[in-house]
């Protein structure tokens, strides 16, 4: 019994150790945000520095591009997650459901895709960008993202087809439908959970994008808000505060929707790796 | 309401032969009931009458009208399925109602059907519920009332009843016979059970292998199977067969193997004499081994040995042994016989089926 | 004024842009499937029609006599396809799937081959121009895969040390991860208490935006301000023996670049391989424990014969897709040192490509290197699947 206490003790220490290291640089972002502007570089380690205030946040609306950084990754990003999650769920639906000529080699075509590694692509990708004179517009964005995340969204879309009872699309044919009705009205309004695994995926994967960014965007009202936060921190003395405050209001959304699906998303990762 | 006609129906998968050379009429307004094992093709029979599958060759017809390349939707049948497919997104009201919406029926039309086909289903209070909140007999309940607010001409079930335990099932096949005598329409119903088959049908088919073994009323089926695998699979507790040949002795006809040797009556199998010294199968349904010593013949009277007794409440099966050859036969309960004891008993000749050993075909009237 | 009715107007066309696209499925759906929604389709017919005519007067260079006989080639294939459709499902599948893979015939596949034809030639900042204008590039032959090797795709670092670097790397960093997840997934099966809160707050790192966590990290590493720093200098007013130890502030990013991304990209590798390992670690019967005891296992037994051998599969394809997510990881490095002026002593190859392409700008050259990454990846990773696929064979 002693033994026991003894070692729960020692994994709650270990625990709060790890803890405090995975969280310590976001506290640190937060308490450099709300220092006062002559303070912000410091090497006071408290977590609410004195005469804490909002000054950053006002000065990075006011002063930068933020928001509409925040408006351009927007635009960018739903419409990606938007094309990706209706071509791959098409795509998936034909992978679950039919039995045709190709099947297996378009299925292994989808993994080797994979294998490419995506920053491997960037260079060809830009120069098409360029030659259809796509530079700095969201449309040229939106063509380099749009199927980054699609082999994993189509992976994802099949494995939760495959769950779904054949006959219910047959008794919607039998009703009145054609194939493509049952999809539709069925199989579809039946699949939100993948869907918006999927649909989540493809928008953090954009959503977090910097490399492709960094070489189509160059004009600063265009920027998403990666290449805006690493513009801040790159002239590391002056705005390192509105940096700080830019992560903040980046970051605690996004964190609180992973969290919020983090259950999903980890159960559409192993479904995509142990069903491969 | 309407006929289907299957001709000459062929279906392939790949190089497997599901159905071979399949012929069946079903007249307006009948029940047919297709029975067989799993794997026999019956499934796949009704889903190319339903068109969820593509023919590999002949045609199949709905009221005379060639149907091959009508998608499903167009065939105005209904199904049943057997894992009853509701939509799970919808409630039963929805359910009931898709396939009119897309048919765009005006809206009071199909409130009045909706409300018709619960009424008779005794659905009325679940209308608003969702499929996961039913029991297993009110989503059955459900699909065929999902079915019958079409009014289609032709209704098919495939294996309904197989996911219900027993007693829901006995409720339930008895809802589908009123159900029959309601709506009287053309019925196609596909099972494994031919206890279902027997209570439901109008007619049984009964298949195997891809292959029509057997088509008539159940009293025919059941009374002159036309072949030893229709004999073996219709009727509970099973039939039992003793394998052996043919011996004329003194006038007299017999079928003869190691364990037995038993007498066979002119009227029972008049062709005896082109089959004498041939090898058949003698088939005997339990319930025509006579026990009762009152009513055996004891002129030829055969003898076993009691092997095990099971009691089943109102009757009992006794296992008897005659040689190596084991026999069921069913007796009143609480007989006067015990194990290991001698029992002895006749044939109902009336009742006796003979096969061809070979092609397994019967060869008695 | 101006900005509020320039943002509107954005606004605006980005409704119109969704019901356009929502217009585009519409009208697909409608001429290839016969299927339609009947109040949509007018929308649909309008909307399109319109936006159509706007897009071809404004972007005329986009739309190329090229490209539109392409898409003319493609609608044809389609009409063709959907009267077959009718008779037979034959081609549904084929049109379910076509969009998915157009897409990635044309956003991956030709990349791809493009970067192979780029390979052979030569582009760079002086033939651009030119290149752009009439699409017209000089032939190079195998110049540029020689160049690879002989000629520093950075100011100094070489092929081969940025090759032995990758390595290295990817060895460090996925040992670690697998190491600390293993550790941190056990723990939390194990702890009592407050599990959910020590299970979020540990994927903290791996749910922020990476760009945030990493820039964070980086500003952790200041020689000055860091948190790594100001500790070690706290440490050693209080414990001056430690430096005895060779521990001092140092300046993290300058001297030691490598080292510093490699920690970094271990603090944010671990929390994905915790859950993928906590998943597996709870997917694991009790009972088999159990019978481990009885049998007489003692705790590290029981963790070497059954923890161990049956979290196998689920812990295979998560190191396999972390090594190559780790070989690719270009953000982590490129974010610490990518600033003008930055440091090249932690570039690994997939980091120098990018750079060469666009800090250096020598894009044929840049091509050649990656199909030369890919080749190396390519091997790695098919005699790594043929190392376990003859593994499972030998066991089986």
């Amino acid at each position: 019994m002693k033994k026991e206490t003894v070692k729960q003790i020692l994994l709650h220490i270990g625990l709060i150790c790890a803890a405090l290291i995975c969280v310590y640089p976001l506290s640190r972002i937060f308490t450099v945000s709300i220092r006062p502007g002559d303070r912000i570089i410091s090497t006071d380690l408290a977590l609410i520095p004195d005469q804490a205030t909002f000054l950053s946040y006002i000065k990075l609306l006011k002063e930068t591009y933020f928001l509409r950084w925040l408006y351009n990754s927007l635009v960018i990003t739903a419409a990606t997650s938007f094309i990706g999650v209706s071509l791959a769920s098409t795509a998936a639906y034909a992978f679950s459901r039919f039995e045709f000529f190709g099947k297996r080699s378009a299925m292994i075509v989808l993994l080797a895709t994979q294998m490419i590694p995506a920053g491997m692509l960037i260079l060809p990708l830009f120069l098409m960008i360029m030659k259809l004179n796509l530079m700095n517009t969201y449309l040229g964005m939106i063509i380099a993202y749009s199927v980054s995340s699609l082999p994993f969204s189509i992976w994802i879309l099949k494995g939760y087809y495959d769950t779904i009872p054949k006959s219910l699309e047959e008794a919607a044919m039998v009703d009145g439908t054609g194939h493509i009705g049952a999809f539709w009205k069925v199989i579809l309004p039946l699949s939100t959970p993948a869907l918006s695994i999927a649909f989540l995926f493809n928008f953090t994967a954009a959503w977090n994008e910097y490399l492709v960014a960094r070489v189509v965007l160059f004009s600063s009202k265009q920027y998403t808000w990666t290449l805006g936060l690493f513009e801040l921190q790159g002239q590391f003395i002056t705005q390192w505060g509105m940096f700080a405050a830019g992560s903040m209001l980046v970051t605690v959304p996004v964190l609180l929707v992973f969290l919020y699906s983090s259950k999903w998303l980890v159960s559409g990762l192993t479904l995509g790796s142990v069903k491969g | 309401m309407a006929s289907v006609n299957f001709k000459n129906i062929v279906k392939k998968y790949n190089d497997n032969l599901i159905l071979d050379n399949v012929n069946l009429e079903i007249k307006d307004h009948e029940f047919v009931v297709v029975v067989g094992p799993s794997g026999c093709g019956k499934t796949t029979l009704l889903r190319l009458l339903a068109g969820l599958e593509e023919i590999t060759s002949g045609d199949i017809e709905i009221d005379n009208i060639k149907v091959n390349d009508l998608p499903p939707s167009k065939r105005e049948i209904a199904m049943v399925f057997q894992d009853y497919a509701l939509y799970p997104h919808m409630t039963v009201r929805e359910n009931m109602s898709f396939a009119l919406k897309l048919k765009r029926f005006p809206k009071e039309e199909i409130e009045k059907r909706v409300k018709e086909a619960a009424t008779i289903l005794q659905l009325e209070k679940l209308l608003n519920r969702m499929p996961r909140q039913l029991s297993g007999g009110q989503r059955q309940r459900v699909a065929i009332g999902r079915a019958i607010v079409r009014k289609p001409k032709v209704f098919l079930f495939d294996e309904p009843l197989s996911n219900l335990d027993a007693k829901l099932r006995e409720e339930m096949r008895i809802e589908i016979a009123k159900l029959y005598q309601n709506l009287n329409s053309t019925i196609v119903y596909v099972t494994h059970d031919q206890v279902e088959a027997m209570t439901l049908a109008g007619r049984i088919v009964v298949m195997n292998k891809g292959i029509v073994q057997q088509n008539g009323t159940p009293l025919d089926v059941y009374r002159k199977p036309q072949n030893a695998f229709v004999a073996g699979f219709i009727g509970s507790p099973t039939m039992n067969f003793l394998k052996g040949k043919i011996k004329f002795e003194g006038d007299f006809f017999y079928f003869e193997n190691n364990d037995a040797k038993i007498f066979l009556p002119m009227f029972s199998f008049p062709e005896a004499e082109k089959y004498s010294g041939k090898e058949v199968i003698l088939g005997i349904r339990p319930d025509d081994i006579v026990l009762d010593s009152a009513k055996i013949d004891h002129a030829h009277k055969l003898s076993a040995v009691v092997e095990v007794i099971e009691l089943l409440g109102h009757r009992e099966n006794i296992y008897l042994k005659m040689g190596e050859q084991r026999i069921l036969a069913v007796g009143e309960a609480f007989g006067d016989l015990s194990p290991n004891a001698k029992a002895e008993f006749s044939l109902n000749y009336k009742n006796i089926h003979i096969f061809d050993a070979i092609t397994e075909k019967r060869i008695n009237p | 004024m101006s900005s509020v009715i320039s943002s509107l107007a954005e606004i605006i066309s980005f409704i119109i842009l969704i019901a356009a696209a929502v217009a585009a499925i519409e009208l697909y759906l409608w001429s290839h499937f016969k299927y339609h929604n009947k109040k949509l389709i007018l929308y649909s017919l309008g909307i399109f029609f319109s936006i159509a005519f706007a897009f071809v007067f404004k972007l005329s260079g986009f739309f190329s006599v090229k490209v539109f006989s392409l898409f003319l080639i493609w609608e044809l294939f389609l009409i063709y396809a959907s009267k077959n459709l009718l008779k037979g499902k034959k081609y549904l599948p084929y049109l379910l799937a076509a969009p998915a893979f157009l897409g990635l015939a044309a956003l991956l596949m030709y990349p791809f081959i493009f970067q192979v034809y780029l390979s052979f030639h030569d582009l760079k900042l002086t033939t651009i121009m030119k290149w752009k204008e009439t699409g017209e590039l000089p032939f190079a032959g195998i110049k540029q895969y020689i160049a690879v090797f002989t000629v520093p795709p950075l100011a100094e670092t070489g092929f081969f040390k940025l090759l032995w670097r990758t390595l290295a790397w990817t060895f460090v960093n996925v040992f670690f991860h697998v190491l600390g997840g293993f550790i941190l997934a056990l723990m939390l099966s194990e702890v009592k208490a407050f599990k959910g809160i020590y299970r979020t707050l540990l994927v903290v790192p791996w749910a922020m935006p990476q760009v945030v966590a990493v820039l964070a990290m980086r500003g952790e590493f200041h020689s000055q301000y860091g948190f790594v720093n100001v500790m070690i200098k706290k440490a050693l007013a209080i414990f001056p023996w430690l430096a005895s130890l060779g521990i001092t502030p140092v300046n993290w990013l300058s001297d030691y670049p490598l080292l510093t991304c490699v920690i970094i990209n271990i603090w944010l590798g671990i929390p994905f391989m915790t859950v993928i390992i906590l998943g597996g670690l709870q997917s694991i019967s009790k009972s088999y424990y159990d019978a481990a005891s009885i049998d007489g296992a003692g705790y590290f037994q029981k963790l070497y014969y059954i923890t161990m051998p049956l979290i196998k599969p689920v812990l295979m394809p998560a190191v396999t897709l972390g090594t190559v997510w780790t070989f690719n990881n270009i953000n982590v490095i490129y974010l610490v040192t990518g600033q003008a002026g930055g440091t090249e002593q932690a570039d690994i190859l997939v980091s120098a490509l990018y750079k060469a392409a666009f800090t250096y700008n020598r894009y044929s050259y840049s091509a050649a290197f990656a199909m030369v990454i890919f080749a190396i990846l390519f091997s790695i990773s098919v005699s790594y699947s043929k190392f376990f696929a003859e593994k499972k064979e030998g066991k089986t």
